[in-house]
């Protein structure tokens, strides 16, 4: 078996463009009405990812950690701003709140990852760092708001129980606490079934790429196994570090629920 | 203020934006008392027993528990020896047991025999079969006593009571009143009870108040409830009427 490396040409891309135009005539044949955001959509997706491409190369180019770890930073901050805006009601202190969060995961697991599943050399080799930094910062941003989401409304849906709970003299935590299992689990299961099923039904994006470009599929799938089980502990640590302090933001000083962070979402 | 007063509110005011919701609060609520809180539906009584309980606050004024503010101290003491008992009783998703036994979930230094358990559910009436049922199968009735019982075993000092008997047919509501009464027998425990329906709760109450519009329009021993001196209780006894 030919295990050679196909590339891509430029020329090839854009004979990929004619799925696009099947895609296209498709639509307009069914009447179902998204061709212009098809069309702008195919066209962003070329243009941001040719920039990304040339961006990837200038930072792979460059070899000193601080500049890596800058990066690292900025690309955090970006992308917990982006989150604060998705939120369904705004939460106060969420931007650093995320912040925090998404540091933290990322020093432990890429900090794995990095130093003793893949053993680069230098630590901070832009080829590994770069990329996985940016799945974990992704995936653990994009998790933690979606579940926090959710926690805000399990925390409205159950504010009589916590404030039964409060009243009982319980403290905030033990109050929220029912919210909070919930709205992680939620964010969880999902992470879980992909455990289950993956490698039964599909060949998982990452292995599929790497098998194109000519690697062992055995190697491929040790390295899909490594993403699954990053994608997972990312979660985890994002919702449980995101969710243990989102709750606070609910309740004031002297532990009574802020019943009008609701109100005012509406 | 006397050695007894239990509770000491002074000129408190409370609004939600620009609602007032309690205005100009002077009240003394006496351990051992019964007291009752009565008046039109949304006068603020919820809220005057939240602020008891710590779980709302005043915007000014000030609300003494035994002599100390009630937001300089441990809330989650004060909670515990306040106990609250909301209008629509929660019950958590869960056994009985496990309802009356919430508290071990935060504070594991919390135990109850099962002795202690029978007696409470003797006390407030819930047949002991009942002990390893989901809660949330029972009646309105029984939420309203697991609910009660929850709260008694924390062995509060004050039981606020929100309209215990708003859900609830005439015989269950006497019933469950008598009950509470009962819960003070050869003990200091102090009751404050919000109730619109006199008839019920006036023959166990020693005193009284009038919450009308957010403000106390009167108050005093128990007689009050069925001849108020003020134009305002009277008012309100006639509609209500």
């Amino acid at each position: 078996m030919d295990h050679s490396f196909y590339i891509i040409t430029w020329t090839d891309v854009f004979v990929s463009l004619s799925l696009v135009a099947l895609c296209l005539a498709l639509i307009k044949w069914w009447r179902i009405g998204l061709e212009k955001t098809i069309l702008i959509g195919t066209i962003r997706a070329f243009i941001q990812l040719t920039i990304m491409g040339y961006v990837l190369t200038y930072f792979f180019g460059q070899n000193h950690w601080l500049f890596m770890v800058g990066l690292i930073i900025i690309m955090i901050l970006i992308a917990s701003y982006e989150a604060t805006r998705r939120l369904d009601i705004p939460i106060k202190g969420y931007f650093a709140i995320t912040a925090f969060s998404t540091m933290v995961t990322v020093i432990i697991v890429l900090g794995t990852i990095l130093q003793f599943i893949l053993d680069v050399e230098p630590w901070f080799y832009p080829y590994a760092m770069i990329p996985i930094a940016g799945m974990i910062i992704g995936n653990g941003l994009n998790s933690a708001t979606l579940t926090t989401n959710r926690l805000v409304a399990e925390l409205e849906h159950r504010e009589d129980e916590i404030e039964t709970l409060l009243s009982l003299g319980a403290p905030p935590r033990a109050a929220a606490d029912g919210s909070i299992r919930e709205s992680i689990r939620a964010a969880l299961i999902p992470n879980i079934n992909g455990l289950m099923l993956v490698g039964i039904v599909q060949i998982p994006g990452v292995m599929t790429g790497q098998i194109i470009a000519g690697v062992d599929p055995l190697i491929a799938v040790r390295y899909q196994i490594m993403i699954m089980y990053m994608w997972l502990t990312t979660a985890t640590l994002a919702n449980i570090l995101t969710q243990g302090l989102v709750y606070k933001q609910f309740f004031t000083p002297l532990q009574q629920l802020k019943k009008e962070l609701f109100r005012r979402g509406k | 203020m006397t050695d007894s007063t239990i509770f000491s509110l002074e000129n408190v005011n409370v609004s939600f934006g620009a609602k007032h919701i309690l205005t100009q609060i002077t009240l003394e609520i006496s351990s051992g008392d019964f007291f009752v809180i009565t008046g039109p539906s949304g006068g603020g009584k919820t809220t005057l027993l939240q602020l008891l309980n710590g779980l709302a606050s005043q915007d000014d004024g000030k609300i003494l528990y035994r002599g100390n503010n009630v937001q300089n101290g441990n809330l989650q003491s004060l909670r515990k020896e306040v106990g609250l008992v909301f209008q629509n009783p929660v019950v958590l998703a869960d056994t009985v047991k496990e309802n009356l036994l919430v508290r071990q979930k935060w504070d594991k230094s919390f135990t109850i025999s099962d002795e202690q358990l029978m007696t409470m559910l003797d006390r407030v009436g819930i047949p002991q079969g009942h002990l390893h049922l989901d809660a949330r199968s029972l009646s309105g009735g029984e939420k309203q006593r697991i609910a009660l019982a929850r709260t008694m075993l924390n062995e509060p000092k004050v039981l606020l009571l929100d309209e215990p008997t708003a859900n609830l047919d005439q015989q269950l509501a006497g019933q469950i009143l008598d009950m509470v009464s009962n819960l003070q027998m050869g003990t200091e425990l102090t009751i404050v009870i919000v109730c619109h329906n006199i008839q019920q709760v006036v023959k166990h109450a020693n005193r009284a108040a009038f919450l009308i519009d957010g403000v106390i329009a009167e108050s005093g021993v128990a007689s009050i409830l069925e001849n108020p001196t003020t134009q305002t209780a009277q008012r309100f006894l006639q509609q209500a009427d």
